[in-house]
């Protein structure tokens, strides 16, 4: 890997975004605010990864929810059934979904969008049945349950504000570690290689290494989010390790745009927070939350649509604009 | 001469093409260092392939390439940059979205070194319009802006051997001649060349050698020279044919 730089440009929105982020719990105590907003956390971590995979090396995966799948799975059962300690735990999911990367990536690098796309749609779905089926590992259909809490040298983290911290502090990390990787000499080859295959290989990139490499970086972060969520919420089932949320991780990916980290974040932050909106917006009614979560699927079609029609360039694209105009009124 | 130059790049029977469609069939060529060399011919002869065997884009079925006397038919490309060859490919494919120095510091990507100052200086003297323009985005530049960005990409590798896949291609007369002009500064410093080219009289008067390629073969080789002055490559290859070859 490249030398990692430590850039002003990272700095600066990176302390921002860490001072608004860390003083919630300091300002609210609805407890369901902040699960909301640490279910958010976990959201940011995945679709960073999906950003390094998508909006810089140029690959489609339909399969992270089951990398999501089996970090969770992995530390909910290290944990639970062998009684592992919690960072044991990640750990085991960090590695076994950086091996299951490694080896979905090696015969997908011979494909290409939509074939890649495929492939990686019949690994989720393998994963699925593997997550109702294997019951004495995964609890089957009826899910795994009793997941106790994270905890760090034997003291549990089990309020709601500690697991929000918790969640946040590893977002920043992930971001920081991303932000880095991409100003980046892999970086830089990551996004030569978005551009154009032909000119990377001109260049003497090693296309399959960095392919293989952005992919397993992008099946550990799921990893990792996986087992953050499992002992967050103390319950997992496979229909949260669907389609259908792998979907919904490249919708985020392609909301926020390419080349950049800031859109898909904030488009996982957005896209997550819609079917949970009575938590942001005070006095939002019953039943305007209903509709809303019946309407989910629409209201995020819908949404998307109205991005690629209004918004060219996703969020990163109207982000890019903003500062733009920034500069120039500046 | 007295002295036997060493040998850069040795292609022998080199047989190549694409799944059952053979393109090459049976090539020898030799690049000596110092030197340029062109390879020309008609549209479909074969010369891309065969460029793209040397560096590794197509596996050739057949024969051996050995470039400063390491085997290195079948190498990976980005070995192959690694090793000293350079290409500049056919229709430059640059990246758009990046800048003009990101578009340069890939170049110097398999040298994984961070002295490439030095080299920004070296190709910006070359081609001072890429200076002016470094902060502007690849896609911004005009077509022969582009196809000088591409050479100095190259040239970012250090390469032994640079090779270029139809410079010429879609420029103006103006931007033609400073690319060639480049190339003959470039070779003027000691670099080696190997250029193949359709417009065959703008090559043979910049080369030192040339290949005559027809139907995957090698029909005439010789001194650039002798084949400009050669009845049957002015016949074939600087006469109507010619013309021919530039609008299809």
């Amino acid at each position: 890997m490249g030398r990692a730089r430590i850039d002003i440009r990272t700095i600066v929105p990176l302390a921002l975004l860490a001072v608004l982020v860390f003083g919630v719990p300091l300002l609210s105590a609805d407890r369901y605010l902040l699960k909301v907003l640490t279910f958010v956390g976990v959201n940011v971590i995945i679709v960073t990864g999906m950003a390094l995979l998508f909006g810089y090396a140029g690959q489609v995966s339909l399969g992270h929810a089951a990398f999501y799948g089996i970090g969770a799975y992995t530390s909910a059962y290290v944990v639970t059934s062998l009684g592992w300690p919690w960072l044991a735990g990640v750990a085991a999911a960090i590695v076994l979904t950086s091996v299951g990367g490694l080896l979905l990536a090696l015969p997908s690098l011979r494909l290409k969008g939509h074939y890649l796309a495929m492939a990686t749609l019949g690994f989720g779905e393998i994963m699925r049945v593997v997550f109702v089926e294997a019951r004495g590992l995964t609890g089957g259909p009826d899910g795994f349950s009793g997941i106790p809490f994270p905890s760090l040298v034997g003291i549990s983290i089990d309020s709601a504000g500690g697991n929000y911290w918790l969640i946040w502090g590893v977002v920043t990390v992930v971001l920081a570690f991303s932000a880095n990787l991409v100003r980046s000499r892999v970086g830089r080859a990551m996004r030569a290689l978005h551009g154009s295959e032909s000119g990377a290989l001109a260049c003497g990139i090693d296309l399959t290494g960095l392919k293989v490499r952005v992919f397993v970086i992008s099946a550990a972060l799921a990893g990792l989010a996986g087992a953050l969520y499992a002992h967050v919420v103390g319950f997992i089932s496979p229909s949260t390790f669907s389609l259908h949320v792998s979907v919904l991780l490249v919708a985020m990916a392609v909301l926020g745009g390419t080349r950049s980290l800031a859109g898909p974040v904030l488009a996982a932050i957005l896209l997550t927070t819609i079917p949970f909106a009575d938590a942001v917006i005070p006095g939002l009614s019953r039943s305007a939350l209903e509709t809303i979560q019946e309407w989910q699927e629409d209201v995020y079609g819908l949404t998307i649509i109205a991005v690629m029609i209004f918004v060219p360039g996703g969020l990163a694209g109207a982000l890019r604009r903003i500062s733009a105009l920034g500069r120039r009124a500046g | 001469m007295s002295y036997e130059p060493r040998i850069v790049l040795s292609v022998e029977g080199v047989h190549a093409g694409y799944g059952h469609v053979s393109v090459v069939r049976g090539i020898d060529l030799r690049v000596a260092e110092g030197e340029l060399v062109t390879l020309i011919g008609a549209n479909g002869a074969g010369k891309s392939t065969l460029l793209k065997t040397i560096v590794g884009l197509v596996s050739p079925t057949a024969g051996t390439i050995h470039f400063l006397e390491q085997d290195i038919t079948r190498m990976r490309p980005d070995r192959a940059v690694r090793a000293g060859l350079a290409l500049v490919p056919e229709g430059r494919m640059l990246f758009g979205p990046m800048t003009v120095e990101e578009n340069l510091e890939l170049g110097a990507h398999a040298r994984d070194r961070s002295d490439s100052a030095e080299d920004l200086k070296r190709v910006f003297d070359l081609f001072p319009v890429l200076q002016e323009r470094r902060s502007q985005t690849a896609a911004t530049l005009s077509g022969g802006e582009q196809q000088m960005l591409a050479v100095a990409r190259a040239l970012m590798a250090r390469p032994r051997l640079l090779l270029l896949d139809e410079p010429s291609l879609g420029l103006a007369p103006k931007v033609i001649k400073e690319i060639f002009a480049a190339l003959d500064r470039l070779k003027a410093e000691g670099l080696t060349i190997l250029l193949v080219e359709q417009d065959a009289r703008l090559a043979l008067k910049h080369a030192d050698r040339g290949y005559v390629m027809r139907t995957g073969s090698i029909a005439l080789a010789g001194n650039a020279a002798d084949l400009l002055a050669d009845d049957d490559v002015r016949l074939i290859y600087l006469g109507a044919w010619h013309g021919e070859g530039e609008s299809s």
